[in-house]
């Protein structure tokens, strides 16, 4: 089977669409990130380290550091709820447990807009949550719920909370029911068999979820631009604005690189998060 | 002491209207290697699941030293099972599933260390401490299993089919491995299989289970020697059933020949019923107290010695004669061959169709 | 008994996270039907708003520009990643880099390669517009329908692969009459995958649309209107976009009764 070349005939097609459309442009963004830029926007091509200078000035910086605080907030309630989710579903009689993984999972796959946009429905000034404050006799001033740092964070929960189920829920139902039971049997409660047995053999699924929405909010720029408001800044639009307004390509570029760093960073170390549970080779005493 | 060990009393078990156990009681004795054998579905697992606290019970109590268990957490139970997938924490070292029981009984580390040592001593794991579950062998797994229940020095072992996972050459070496260390841990043993022989080699006492009920209790020998109803009969080793008929004095061969026997189970009405002789104790020839003609149709060769496969009219599948080797040399039955196999009146069972 | 309790905090756990994730998408879908239009008094049942969005030029023109898009690139991307798939199961070893490039569609932050594609078009003085769009979510896609095919693939008897060779067909009728016909339930449920994705997509469109209107999107209208504020049309446009997902889904996941992708 080696020698046969059909099966690389088969991928060329896709693999050659995927370096055109993927690779050499996000190696673009890369080149780019070195070069200068023009007086009157455009890219001067003069090799200079001032753009990736610029990402770690204060002004700037600063953003950076609030988008990966917003961002490592939002996963962190994420993971809370939805391995809270993913454990009750687990907990659910077998066969109930595909339609409920669906339907937690369904919105996820519904338009991510329209999904903020519910928030906006529901938080605005005429929206749902005033007009039942004020039925219940609530006449006096709210406190805005648009338009806050708050929101932006329920907003990115709310969105990615069902994959955190989601990689969840698949160590949780692969577990061996005997081998918690054994940790009851051998005399630790219940509590103490979840902290040392449950937790610990589902820790992938809890890195997998945290990274992922940890990047997906780090990098978004649709919910801080609906929910936030058009003052509140994330390294996303921030991003946008290079490109779109500001016209200053390079440091766009910088900025995306030091975003796919972080990425590629957590990444690596959700694989040593998984390799490490995965019954941790290597660690034998030979 | 006239007070039983373990003591299950009238347990029942209900899934919604499904009855699991039915009305079991059980006295077990302090130090015995008890076995609960039935097939898939008699209970027992959910018996022994009672027994460990992971399965209510819907009536009854469960005793140990006369005080109840019954409504205890299975991690208060002075219990410990040993899980038939071995249920081994594949996050932790051998060393550390060993010592998980003993940190729950919160002893000091000096301790936990001594007793973890120790019994990786005994079980011949010392040099694997340090590796992780999925780096052992079956055998290595299955001896760590019963180490980390064993170190907790329970008052009660249960084992779920604590050899099923293992193949056949190594489940002979272990079944004589289980009994030595009851001995020297001088625990009582329950356990649970569907394997016949297993049960016969292993345990002082077995229970045979059906339908949620006991059927039979009592030593291996008495068991296979007096079973007391046909099933039982059947599940353990082999047994051949002939058809017979009650006669005004006794029982008799469909032909009219009368058959004698030594046992007479409860329940034999008027009319048809089942004679039941194992296999070894037939014999060539007509000097026994019964005998009956038919056919060799089938000769197999297990070393030892040769079943005889023979078709006959009291019977619809061919009776099948075990003798050893030497018989068997002098008088080579061959296969067509018309032959007579007489056996013992003390041999028959007799039991209602 | 304990048990029983957990359990009951297992419901109401399950209970709060699905409010949590259906109340915000029902209260817009139940407003999109009220007359009055505004939330704060229900003036009776309606569809005046779906008809209003039927006289919006805009909103029909953005429709239709994101048919286009979405079937094309359905289309390319299904082609292309079944190709892909059954190549890379038929290889079985793949390097490790392999196996990235083809994953990395379906992690790489959408900005990332929206911008990337941006900056590329530039440079490379192309015209931007529903082409670009196409293309461009084309590379997202195959890696859809490649992870689904590939998931159906895993329990691929490639004996009858053999078997057809056996019988006298060559490679290629073996792929056209064995191999696609077997595959074709895994093969139509990430095609509608793909549907429903390019249909939401909102960024990498945004980026790569070009200037002007005439190449806008259904998303990118959404996000128009959204800016400008809440009003009752949008509600409308939000169900209908959610309901075009949803059966879409529901069809795919019918269909490829191995579960959703995505993991």
């Amino acid at each position: 089977m080696t020698t046969d070349r059909r099966p690389l005939l088969l991928m060329t097609p896709a693999l050659l669409w995927l370096t055109a459309l993927m690779v050499i442009p996000c190696a673009l963004i890369l080149v780019l990130a070195f070069f200068r830029r023009g007086i009157y926007g455009g890219i001067e091509y003069t090799w200079t380290l001032e753009n990736l200078a610029l990402v770690f000035d204060p002004l700037y910086f600063r953003i950076f550091l609030k988008s990966a605080g917003i961002a490592g907030l939002s996963a962190a309630i994420a993971c809370v709820l939805g391995y809270a989710a993913a454990y009750a579903i687990a907990a659910m009689p077998r066969r109930r447990q595909p339609t409920l993984l669906f339907f937690a999972v369904l919105p996820f796959w519904s338009n991510y807009l329209v999904r903020t946009y519910a928030w906006i429905v529901l938080l605005n000034r005429e929206g749902l949550i005033v007009n039942i404050a004020r039925w219940l006799g609530y006449n006096g001033e709210l406190p805005s719920m648009l338009y806050t740092e708050q929101t932006v964070i329920v907003g990115l929960v709310y969105n990615y909370l069902p994959f955190v189920i989601l990689a969840c829920y698949a160590p949780l139902s692969r577990m061996n029911p005997e081998v918690t039971e054994a940790s009851r049997d051998l005399g630790a409660s219940a509590w103490t068999t979840f902290r040392r047995i449950t937790l610990p053999m589902t820790v992938p699924g809890i890195a997998t979820g945290f990274v992922f929405v940890f990047v997906l909010s780090i990098g978004n720029f649709v919910t801080p631009a609906l929910l936030g408001g058009g003052q509140f800044q994330m390294i996303g639009n921030l991003v946008y604005a290079q490109f779109l307004t500001a016209n200053d390509w390079p440091f766009g570029a910088a900025l995306s690189m030091v975003l796919i760093l972080v990425m590629l960073g957590l990444l690596m170390a959700q694989a040593v998060v998984a390799e490490r549970a995965s019954n941790g080779k290597g660690q034998s005493d030979g | 002491m006239t007070q039983a060990f373990l003591s299950i009393r009238n347990v029942e078990k209900y899934f919604s209207a499904v009855k699991a156990v039915d009305d079991v009681s059980l006295d077990i004795r302090e130090n015995e290697f008890f076995a609960l054998l039935g097939a898939s579905g008699s209970g027992k697992t959910t018996l022994l699941r009672m027994l460990a606290g992971f399965e209510s019970l819907s009536g009854g109590d469960i005793l140990i030293e006369g005080s109840s268990i019954a409504n205890m957490q299975p991690n208060q139970r002075p219990v410990n099972l040993m899980f038939q997938s071995y249920a081994l924490f594949p996050h932790m070292t051998v060393a550390q599933n060993i010592a998980y029981g003993l940190e729950m009984e919160k002893l000091p580390k000096a301790e936990i260390t001594e007793r973890v040592n120790a019994i990786l001593d005994v079980i011949q794991l010392s040099h694997l401490a340090k590796r992780k579950p999925d780096q052992l062998s079956g055998g290595q797994r299955q001896r760590v299993a019963l180490a980390r229940a064993l170190v907790k020095r329970p008052k009660v072992l249960l084992l779920d089919e604590p050899l099923g996972a293992l193949d056949k050459k190594l489940r002979s070496e272990m079944q004589l491995e289980l009994k030595r260390l009851q001995h020297e841990f001088g625990i009582t043993f329950i356990m649970v299989t569907h394997d016949q022989e297993e049960a016969l080699v292993m345990a002082d006492r077995i229970a045979i289970m059906r339908d949620g009920a006991l059927l039979q209790v009592g030593s291996p020998k008495d068991i296979y020697e007096l079973p007391g109803s046909r099933y039982a009969a059947d599940f353990i080793g082999v047994m051949n059933f002939l058809k017979v008929k009650r006669t005004d004095n006794g029982f008799a061969a469909p032909d009219g020949t009368a058959i004698a026997t030594a046992h007479v189970s409860d329940g034999v009405g008027e009319g048809d019923a089942i004679a039941a002789v194992r296999p070894e104790r037939l014999f060539l020839g007509d000097a026994g107290d019964n005998h009956f003609d038919g056919t060799v149709s089938d000769i197999a060769y297990h070393g030892l010695d040769l079943l005889l496969h023979v078709e006959t009219e009291l019977s619809d599948t061919p009776v099948v004669a075990r003798m050893t080797a030497d018989v068997a040399d002098n008088h080579r039955p061959e296969i067509g061959q018309r032959i007579t196999l007489g056996w013992l009146a003390r041999d028959t069972h007799i039991f209602p169709a | 008994m304990a048990d029983r309790n957990t359990f009951r905090l297992m419901l109401l756990i399950l209970g709060l996270v699905f409010a949590f994730l259906y109340i915000p998408i029902s209260v817009l879908v139940g407003l999109s039907f009220n007359e009055g239009g505004l939330p704060t008094a229900w003036t009776g049942f309606s569809v005046k708003w779906y008809g209003s969005l039927l006289e919006d030029a805009d909103i029909l023109k953005a429709a239709g520009n994101t048919l286009i898009v979405a079937v094309s690139s359905t289309i390319l991307a299904t082609i292309l990643g079944t190709l892909l798939a059954v190549g890379v199961e038929i290889r079985r070893r793949n390097g490790k880099w392999l196996e990235t490039i083809i994953f990395a569609p379906m992690i790489i932050p959408d900005i990332v390669l929206a911008i990337a594609l941006l900056s590329m078009f530039s440079l490379l003085n192309i015209k931007m517009g529903l082409h670009t769009i196409t293309v461009s979510h084309v590379v997202f896609n195959l890696a859809f329908v490649c992870a689904v095919v590939r998931a159906r693939l895993k329990s691929f008897d490639w004996s009858i692969v053999e078997a057809s060779a056996d019988l006298g067909a060559s490679t290629m009728i073996t792929l056209y009459r064995v191999v696609i016909p077997v595959l074709m339930p895994a093969i139509v449920a990430g095609g509608l995958l793909a549907f429903t994705l390019s249909v939401d997509e909102f960024i990498i469109a945004f980026f790569t649309a070009g200037a002007g209107r005439s190449s806008i999107t259904l998303p990118m209208q959404i996000f128009a209107m959204i800016r400008f504020g809440v009003t009752p049309e949008i509600n409308a446009l939000a169900t209908i976009v959610i309901s075009v997902s949803v059966v879409a889904l529901a069809l795919s996941q019918r269909l490829n009764k191995g579960g959703l992708p995505g993991q």
